[in-house]
Formats: structure tokens, sequence, C-alpha cells
């Protein structure tokens, strides 16, 4: 007990001790401000893989982790669609993924947000054009917002979701 | 030296028929055999106790639009000597029958399924001839690395189901789970069968996010496709992009300058050390023990930080290139690594005696989920969870590439094969691993950071190259083709062979620790499905 008091003590609060977000990103146009407005500034959000290298997925649980926590922005991970504001969808859409992607759009429940990470769920990245890749994410369900980047950082997640949480 | 060609000698004196390919730059023994001699001879080499072959590799080509074939090539690893030896047979284009050796050789499993759905030719004998990488939806007849299917080639959809093997009697019920899960990790399948709370078996039902690599590979150069490779696994993104550079090199007779050398060591470390703190302090939480994982992930984050700061991203992306790196470090930046790695090595031992006092903690890791050396060495298991079923292998010591035949590395290896081993050897490979950092910066020479290629490979030279990752052995076969570009490049990730692994692993465990085995074995599905 005393060896576990001592190393929290000695190690503080490490809390928000990251670079600042550096991808300048656009805000969320009117309408998904004005739909996450519904959520009172707690977002729940389920994180889909459709074919991501995982990288995007580090990142996204990096946001968990103490520096970035952000559920202190009432942000959480959750673990059923059921349960979720939000669907945080990743890679470039598969043949193998389609159907399970389309049935986890259908079992949220509305109002919800969809955001493609990444440039693969943007527009294929690395896989476009491949026989085993069908997305991007936004032809087989619509898209409220776009974080870039391969894999975007933390920081610039954590902005661009706190970002969608302000007032219109 | 003379070991090896013992060996040779060996398999030449028990199969006359055999022709031993003379190929003096390569550093390995490649027998050409018919397809009938294929179970025999691999089975020899197998079982042989002075041999004692690992299927290390088992790939396919297709020949047809030059020499109307289909090549199939079986390569081992000989354990005592750590030697590699490669069969090859050769299939008339029209042939579509190969003789399967998963009868004798466990690990031959999935290859031999990859190789059916990816090119069409059926392993006769094979146990299990369902669909592997493509899922029942696809139509029939799709072959993806045929050549004559088009990279970009839009599929259509056909009705079809997965049969799961099926365990019926009373009370017994399958669990399904997947593709989608309930925290944030990739997709897969898979399907459980209970009676009460004991798993009776377990079956993965994977490939859901097959993107087509191995094809995109082909619709690249040779030194262009480093992005690619580096995109196979994020995690792993210096393990492949190295693996796949080291063989593009050596298609290109390209040294690598010392300094390079040093820096893809240096890189290769960093890399082991943020995802094995990620795993350490994982195992932890799926004992619902969050405090060592709060602490871990924020020296993980640490890390990728550093990373960041050094070459502009975190998961130090671009920073391998055919030749060398393409980022020097300065000496400053040097001592900043140590600097970092001091004070990590010391946050990580404190917490690593809190966990060590955890009775309860230790009590729910041991004995579960043993994977026994047995069947680990049956399926052919690689890297961490090699080495924590007792298997005493490392491709830095075994096969040095980058530095690592001037930086010994100390090789951990422990027996049980539960879960707290594979913990502990990843405990003990972040120590081994700063170390190496800080010798890196002991020994590291002055001079370039990368070569640049000065000859063009011709079509149909091919090359091997074995790195050995954070999550273990990976594998990068390229064959050059016209003007610089891929013919063909099989990957394979260390996950590949590990995931049947965790089907054994899980037996007689309850559900309920199936997802602590399962992040002790940390694999990776994209790496897995490519
Ligand atoms: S965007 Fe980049 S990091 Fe993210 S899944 Fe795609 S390739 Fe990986």
């Amino acid at each position: 007990m005393f060896r576990i008091l001592k190393k929290s003590l000695k190690t503080g609060v490490v809390t928000g001790r990251h670079p600042p977000a550096i991808q300048p990103s656009e805000p969320p146009a009117p309408e998904v401000r004005k739909k996450a407005s519904a959520f009172n500034r707690s977002l729940a959000i389920r994180e889909v893989d459709t074919g991501s290298c995982n990288a995007c997925e580090m990142e996204m649980n990096a946001l968990t982790n103490p520096v970035y926590d952000v559920e202190r922005f009432g942000i959480h991970i959750a673990a059923s669609p059921r349960h979720a504001d939000a669907l945080v969808v990743t890679g470039p859409v598969t043949v193998n993924m389609e159907r399970a992607l389309k049935d986890v759009y259908k079992q949220t429940p509305d109002p919800k947000l969809v955001i493609a990470l990444g440039d693969c769920a943007i527009n294929c990245g690395a896989f476009k054009g491949s026989y085993a890749v069908t997305g991007p994410v936004d032809r087989h369900i619509p898209v409220d917002v776009r974080i870039p980047g391969c894999p975007p950082r933390p920081a610039d997640i954590l902005k661009a979701l706190t970002d969608i949480q302000e007032r219109p | 030296m003379a070991e090896s060609r013992s060996c040779d000698e060996v398999l030449k004196a028990a199969f006359p028929s055999i022709v031993q390919k003379d190929e003096v730059q390569k550093e390995f023994s490649h027998f050409l055999v018919s397809k009938d001699l294929l179970p025999a001879i691999t089975r020899y080499l197998h079982t042989q106790p002075g041999l004692h072959g690992r299927l290390t590799l088992l790939w396919a080509v297709d020949n047809r639009p030059t020499r109307n074939t289909y090549g199939l090539h079986y390569l081992f690893t000989l354990e005592p000597s750590h030697r590699w030896m490669l069969l090859s047979a050769e299939l008339a284009g029209n042939d579509r029958l190969f003789p399967s050796i998963t009868p004798h050789i466990h690990a031959a499993q999935w290859y031999e399924r990859e190789i059916r759905d990816m090119f069409g030719l059926i392993p006769q004998g094979h146990p299990d001839l369902r669909r592997l990488v493509r899922h029942e939806h696809w139509p029939k007849g799709t072959h993806p690395l045929k050549k004559d299917f088009l990279w970009d080639h839009v599929l259509g959809r056909q009705q079809g189901e997965h049969h799961f093997r099926r365990i019926e009697g009373e009370g017994v019920f399958e669990v399904p789970v997947g593709p989608i899960h309930a925290g944030i990790i990739e997709p897969g399948h898979f399907r459980f069968s209970v009676a009460g709370e004991p798993i009776m078996q377990l079956e993965l039902h994977h490939f859901w996010t097959h993107r087509g690599v191995e094809k995109l590979f082909e619709q690249q150069t040779l030194t262009a496709a480093v992005p690619l490779a580096e995109r196979v696994s994020g995690d792993t993104t210096i393990g492949h992009s190295l693996a796949y550079c080291q063989a593009v090199e050596s298609l290109l007779h390209l040294e690598v300058p010392r300094r390079g050398r040093y820096l893809r060591s240096l890189f290769l470390e960093l890399e082991r050390l943020h995802n094995h703190l990620g795993d350490v302090g994982a195992i932890c939480n799926d004992t619902a023990y969050a405090l060592p994982h709060a602490h871990c992930s924020r020296m993980k984050e640490q890390i990728m930080q550093l990373n960041d700061r050094l070459t502009g991203s975190r998961f130090l992306r671009g920073v391998t290139r055919v030749g060398g790196v393409a980022i020097d470090l300065t000496a400053a930046q040097l001592a900043e690594i140590v600097a970092e790695m001091d004070r990590i090595e010391q946050d990580f031992s404190e917490l690593e005696s809190i966990i060590a006092h955890n009775a309860s903690l230790i009590d729910r890791l041991e004995t579960t989920g043993v994977l026994t050396e047995r069947t680990a060495w049956d399926h052919a298991v690689v890297g961490v969870v090699g080495r924590a079923s007792g298997l005493d292998q490392d491709l830095r010591r075994d096969r040095p590439f980058a530095a690592y035949d001037e930086l010994p590395v100390k090789v951990v290896n422990y027996r049980y094969g539960d879960v707290r081993a594979r913990m502990r050897v990843r405990m003990d490979e972040i120590h081994e691993s700063m170390r190496l950092v800080r010798e890196v910066r002991l020994k590291i020479p002055q001079g370039p950071v990368a070569g640049e290629p000065s000859r063009v490979a011709q079509t149909g030279e091919w090359a091997l190259s074995a790195v050995e990752g954070w999550r273990g052995e990976i594998l990068y076969m390229v064959t050059a083709g016209e003007n610089g570009t891929i013919q063909r490049c099989k990957v394979r990730d260390p996950s590949f062979v590990n995931w049947p692994a965790i089907q054994w692993a899980v037996i007689g465990n309850i559900i309920p620790d199936f997802p602590l085995i399962n992040k002790s074995f940390n694999l990776s599905y994209a790496g897995n499905d490519l």
C-alpha cells in the first residue's frame, strides 16, 4: 500500500502533458454541432475498425491514457453500439467488413454522429483501389466529421472531439 | 558452415532424386524437389532429430506468364544451427493439385489454406478445406494473387455461410464473439464451445481486415513500397519496413552503412519498448488491476512522444528507407534518448516491484492459458509467445541483422507458457532493450546513414529477409519484376503463425479469462489478415 501511494505521489499529475494539436482541423459544420448538442457535452463513442492497420486504433487507445484522459471531457468509450452516440470508424472498408459496418450503423440509436478517423477512413489511404476494399466510409454510411492524418495524433483527435461538443 | 553442409548431405543421402541449387551468394541451402516427394521430405526435415526443421514460411508464386508453372516454396529453419533450408517444387500451369503436408506438419495448415484461397491450388489431403481469407460471400473462382486477376477487380457477392466445427451434447452451447469487440481493438471472430464455464473448443474466424496488401505490393516499385510495408501492421512500423528494406537491399546488392545499421537497431528497440510497455499494462488491466495500466500507458506515451520529437512520427513512420534510414540523430538526441531510458527504467522497476507484490494478480496469471512447449513447437510459434513456452529463439541472436552482430542480445526464456511467463518475457525484454539502446549510443560509429542503389534487380531475382520485431519473426520474400517493379511480395507477420496456437492455449480455461490470454498473446489482426 505504502509503495503504491509513494509511486502515485512521486509521479504526480501527468494529464495534459502533451504537445498541442498541430493539424489544423476544420471546425465542424453547424449541423454537426446541432446534432451533438443533444448529447449535452457527454459523448459515448463506439470505435469500429473496418480494416485499419491498427495505428489509428492505438491512437484512440492513447486517448484513454492518463496523459490525454478523454473522460475529463465527458467522452467515453462504450462497449456496444447500442450505448453509443457516435461511431468512430477507422480503416478503408474491406470487403469482409462492409456488412458488419452497416449492421453497427443500424444498431446505433438515433441521433448519432459518424466520425471518420484517419486517411484510410476518409479516402482509403494506402489501400485505395484494392480488390479487397470497398470504402471509403462515406460510400456506405453518412459521415459527419473527418479527422485526417495517418494516423492523426491523439492531441488532434482530442481537439476535433472537443470541438464537436462546443455549442453551435 | 561445415555443420550446415552436413545437413545438406544427410538430406541428399536420404532423397537421392533431389537437386541442390548452387547459389553461392545466398546464405541458405536450396533444393528442387518433385511435388510428390514433398510430404516425405518435409516430414523427414521436421522429425529427424539432427535436423529438427521448423516450418518458417510457405509461399506460392504464379509463374504462368513466363514459365507456365506455379512455384511452391517451403522454408525450414534447422533449429540446432538456425540455418535455413528451402525446398522448391513446381506445378505445371494447368495442374491445380499439390500434396498437403499438414497431416505431418501442423504449422502448414493456414499457409496451405491461404494458398488455396489466393491461387486456387488445392492441397490434397488437407484435413480442413474451408475458406480462410476469402469469406464465404466471395464469388467462386476469385483468386486474387493469380496474375490474371486484376488488382482493382470489383468483387461481386454470393450467398454463403461459414460453418464452424460443432461440438454437440447436453449442456454444450456456443458463444460467438466479434467481429466487433467491446474494446478498441481490431475485428476478428471467436467461436467458443462451452459446457458450464470451461472452454471446450475455440475456433477463430479471421481475415476481416484483409486489404489485399500482397497484391498492392505488386503495383509498386521496389524502392517506393516502403510506406505500404509500414502500414501492414501499424504497431510494427519499423519491423515490417525494415524486413522489407532488407529484402530489397539484398536484391540490389546494397550495403547499408554501419551508422545506418545502428540506427535501425535503435529504432527497432524503441518500437519494442513502447509496445511491450503497453502490453504489460494491458495484461494487468484485463485482470481489472488498473493501476499498472495507468502507469504503463503513461510510460508508453512518453516513448511515443520521444519518437515524435526525434522523427516527427509517433510510430516512427518514414524512418526506414531502402539503403539505410532517412533520419540521422545528433549526439544530443542520442543523449536525450538515453536520459529518457534511464528515467523510464527507474520508473518501470518501481512498478515491477508493485506488480510482483500483488498476490492476487500473480494468482490470476499463473497457470492461465498454458501453451505447452510441445504445442508451441508443433505450431512453429515464434517470438514472445514462443520464448514464454520454452522455445529458445530470437533472430537478433540467431541470424543477426541490422547492428545485432555487434550488439549481442541476451535472449529471455521461460518455460511455463502461461500468461505470467508471457508477461515476464516482456518485462525482461524491456530491460534488455533499454540496455541495447544505451549500448547503441556508446558504440555507434560516425558516417553516412544510407547508401544509394547502384544496380537494378534482374527480373525474377528474389530475396528473403527476416527481422525480429517486437512480436516475433517477420519474414518478407520479394521477387523483382521488370524495371524495378515487384513481381511478388510475400509478407508474414508473426501473428499468422501464433494465432492458431491460441486455440490450444485457451482449452480448459474459463471464458472470462479469454481476454486476458488473448492480451498476453497480443497478436495483430491487420498483419495476419494482410
Ligand atoms: S490512416 Fe494510416 S494509420 Fe490509420 S489505419 Fe490507415 S494506414 Fe493506418
